[in-house]
């Protein structure tokens, strides 16, 4: 399938200027250079803007509530793990609610890659702070200016153990494309937080905000080393693109032995001879 | 008629647990019918557990308040039983201080000195206490040693079978009790736990995932079922909150998985947003309910049937659920295997309520014959190769209100499963028309499901002074007080939503009505108020997290309401 043949016919609602585009291009541009078949992805979706990506791509999809991404997909993945799923989320959904969930996930490495719209507010619900806002910006829930301080996903991730651990920026739409196919060819849990400008309600993180300040790792960069990954998560003033931090470490569904030979869904909902375990209450 | 019961107390850490269902076992196999009801609290050392044995030449079905003999393992069964003088209470009297008085029958078995001769470690106490009550009722010790080399390891095997061989050894003939003669009849019963034929019924209808948070009492439907993930290839999980266990079985189900989640009250709390997602997505889905104390975390180890009005308005809005309370090993059983059934042909939620008394408690009946289970899987998409990346109209209706699956990977079948309202490529949608449209083919779905649950049932004499109107559990210790009266029958609710109330109102005709419930303010009895119009006015509720005991409900009907 063609780039282009990803569209689900649904004219986004997105506004004009929002990161969506770029991010929703990118996923359509690595699904067809990866030659997936649209019906062998299933497109989780969170609450948010981000979520409304469900609409927009010719996918299996699961719109899910606020927060609840990653448990949608670990059932959908230990159930048929031949499917490709990919996950979008927004820094609210992911980073808020959804939190504890993308640690288990992390621990999990479950073979799903998981895209993070982190525009650092609230878009849908019209501009509060998220868990990823800076201190002192005021919003319509901060009207002081935020006091918490923000949260670090990367670093986050890094810590629970994740093994693909990447940044994209929805300026930088092939640079996106190139990371979230190297993410679905990933066995395990590749994470990428994806800067995405909030046109409307995130004024301080603008596009010129984020190109002044963003940079791109060449291949001297050795995302292997763990102490590397965690400078370049901590770096004040620039922003790192690229795959932080990768290592091989076993994917979830090859760990049951259950999902040795067949899917699960293969085995379901068939009579089953039970026998010999009720011989042993008599 | 003769039932005799049979109870051994301890602190926990002293095997009460695994004594006393072994000891059922023993009885079970020597030929009687058995009914186990374990007591405990929520610690893992200290405090007071026990398991209560009931059993007879016939079936039994429920727990006595009463004790024929108490096997005492330490001094704080004292402290929490009334011991009467017909009691035959085996203890280390030398070694209990404050007993000299006791008008028991006492059967001093000296437990501390026994261990030390022998050098025997303390926690072969309770196989002591095995071999002396294996003695007093004549059971033959081969089927006691029997079930212990199929509950204990090898290498602590031996030394249980001493241990319990000495105390067989200080049975004196006068000790013996006078218990009528097992028989045959139960030889191919089973004694399981409620949960247990829960899990069962499950793994027999094809459960494909199982994802829960542990919490009692419904944690033993995740540990069995754990123990049976390989053999059976079934996923297990024990997630990281009730929140997941209950949207990663969503998640399994919307791949096409048979999935099913087990909580209790405070689980199911967390879980509600779940049960909103799974009825708006159309996702079928059984949830295990096994309801004790509330609200928060209330008693975690007592039994109370106080979830049912939860259940019926559970999550926002309204959509169909279906809610079945089976009370006995059968309903458990066959009724998960017929809950995923009905939640692939109809795609809506299926609740199966329990609570820790039926959960918990060992039950003996001739249950599980394969004949005539059926798998249905309702309507599922099979496939368009021609148009291997058309959207296909998921959410629109087949027959009776209900639409037809498509698991993700199947060609031209593919849609959107979204927690919002949609068209029916599952595309989100508000406008009025398709929201009514909606609305009306999801209720549309009752009126059939209506016909096959199945109506409350009359058990005991067609004409009685006093109907008893129960649901769920309350069905076991009625059915054991039907044997020591007549003077009262019971209807049995074994699913409450959605049925046929006009059917159900019928039935409630010329009828003397008492509704019996282990709750605060008579749940089932509203629900009728609300349903048929019918008040029960006379209530016998009981919210001290015990099951009604069978001299309760007798008395209660010689006392007249």
């Amino acid at each position: 399938m063609k780039a282009m043949e990803f569209n689900s016919g649904k004219i986004p609602v997105w506004c004009p200027g929002c990161g969506n585009f770029a991010i929703w291009n990118a996923i359509k541009g690595a699904l067809a250079d990866l030659e997936i078949s649209g019906k062998d992805v299933v497109n989780i979706s969170g609450i948010g803007c981000s979520g409304k990506m469900l609409n927009h791509l010719r996918t299996y999809g699961f719109h899910t509530l606020h927060g609840r991404t990653l448990p949608v997909a670990t059932g959908v993945k230990l159930s048929n793990h031949k499917l490709t799923v990919v996950v979008n989320g927004g820094d609210g959904d992911g980073y808020g609610m959804g939190v504890g969930h993308f640690i288990h996930a992390i621990r999990r490495n479950l073979d799903v890659t998981y895209l993070v719209h982190d525009n650092h507010i609230y878009g849908l619900t019209t501009g509060q702070a998220s868990p990823t806002t800076d201190k002192g910006l005021k919003s319509k829930s901060t009207p002081h200016g935020v006091i918490d301080e923000p949260l670090n996903p990367l670093a986050v991730a890094l810590n629970a153990g994740a093994t693909f651990v990447a940044r994209g920026y929805s300026g930088e739409v092939e640079h996106l494309k190139e990371l979230i196919k190297a993410g679905i060819n990933y066995k395990g849990f590749a994470y990428i937080d994806i800067l995405q400008p909030c046109v409307t309600f995130g004024k301080t993180y603008s596009y010129e905000y984020y190109d002044e300040r963003i940079y791109k790792l060449d291949e001297s960069y050795d995302f292997t080393n763990f102490d590397n990954a965690m400078k370049k998560i901590w770096e004040k003033e620039k922003i790192a693109l690229g795959i932080i931090y990768k290592k091989e470490r076993d994917e979830y569904a090859s760990l049951h032995p259950q999902l040795k030979d067949d899917i699960l869904l293969n085995s379901t909902g068939k009579l089953r001879d039970i026998s010999d375990e009720l011989a042993r209450f008599k | 008629m003769s039932v005799i019961t049979w109870k051994i107390g301890g602190p926990a850490g002293f095997g009460i647990m695994s004594a006393g269902p072994m000891f059922a076992m023993a009885l079970k196999r020597s030929g009687y019918s058995v009914h186990g009801y374990p007591e405990y609290p929520s610690i893992i050392r200290g405090g007071y557990n026990n398991y209560h044995v009931t059993f007879s030449d016939k079936p039994v079905f429920s727990v006595y308040n009463r004790c024929d003999i108490l096997v005492a393992l330490d001094k704080v069964v004292f402290d929490s039983e009334t011991i009467t003088k017909n009691m035959i209470v085996i203890a280390d009297f030398d070694n209990i201080k404050g007993t000299e008085d006791l008008e028991c029958k006492k059967v001093n078995i000296p437990f501390k000195k026994i261990l030390k001769d022998n050098e025997l470690p303390d926690i072969v106490k309770n196989s002591i206490a095995l071999g002396v009550s294996a003695k007093i009722l004549g059971i033959d010790e081969e089927i006691l040693f029997k079930l212990f080399e199929e509950n204990y390891p090898a290498k602590v095997l031996d030394m249980n079978i001493s241990a319990a061989k000495i105390g067989m050894e200080f049975c004196l003939d006068e000790m013996k009790f006078k218990a009528p003669k097992g028989n045959s009849n139960f030889k191919d019963n089973l004694l399981m736990t409620g949960n247990e034929a829960i899990a069962l019924g499950a793994v027999k209808a094809g459960l494909g995932f199982y994802s829960t948070y542990p919490m009692t009492p419904a944690s033993s439907i995740l540990h069995y079922l754990a123990k049976l993930e390989e053999k059976y290839g079934i996923i297990v999980k024990h997630t990281e909150d009730e929140i997941s266990g209950i949207i990663m079985a969503i998640g399994a189900s919307y791949a096409g998985v048979r999935a099913m989640t087990g909580t209790s009250g405070g689980g199911l709390s967390l879980m509600t947003e779940g049960v909103g997602l799974a009825a708006i997505t159309e996702t079928p889905l059984v949830i295990a309910l096994s309801q004790r104390p509330g609200p928060a975390t209330g008693m975690p180890t007592w039994t109370e049937q106080a979830d049912l009005k939860f259940v019926l308005n559970i999550s926002q809005d309204e959509f169909v659920k279906i809610v079945l309370t089976p009370g006995d090993l059968n309903e458990l059983f066959y009724m998960t295997f017929e809950a995923f059934n009905l939640a692939d042909r109809y795609q809506v939620p299926v609740f199966v309520l329990t609570d820790k008394f039926l959960s918990e408690s060992h039950f003996c009946e001739a249950i599980f014959n394969d004949n005539g289970l059926k798998i249905d899987r309702g309507f599922i998409f099979e496939g368009n190769s021609e148009a291997p990346m058309e959207f296909f109209p998921r959410y629109k209706e087949v027959e009776n209100g209900i639409p037809m699956k498509s698991n993700p990977g199947t060609p031209g079948g593919l849609y959107k499963a979204p927690g919002n309202e949609h068209d029916d490529f599952g595309f989100v949608a508000t406008d009025s028309k398709t929201r009514i449209k909606n609305q009306e083919r999801r209720f549309k779905k009752e009126e059939f499901i209506k016909k096959e649950l199945p109506l409350p049932k009359l058990y005991g004499p067609k004409d009685a002074e006093i109907t008893f109107v129960c649901w769920g559990s309350t069905k076991q210790p009625l059915m054991e007080a039907l044997k020591h009266n007549d003077k009262f029958n019971f209807l049995h609710f074994s699913a409450i939503n959605p049925i046929d109330w006009k059917q159900v109102k019928n039935m409630f005709k010329d009828k003397n009505l008492v509704a019996i419930e282990t709750n605060f303010t008579g749940q089932l009895a509203s629900v009728i108020a609300e349903k048929t119009g019918i008040v029960i006015k006379d209530k016998y509720l009981k919210y001290d997290g015990r099951p009604f005991f069978v001299e309760e409900i007798i008395e209660y009907v010689k006392r007249g309401n």
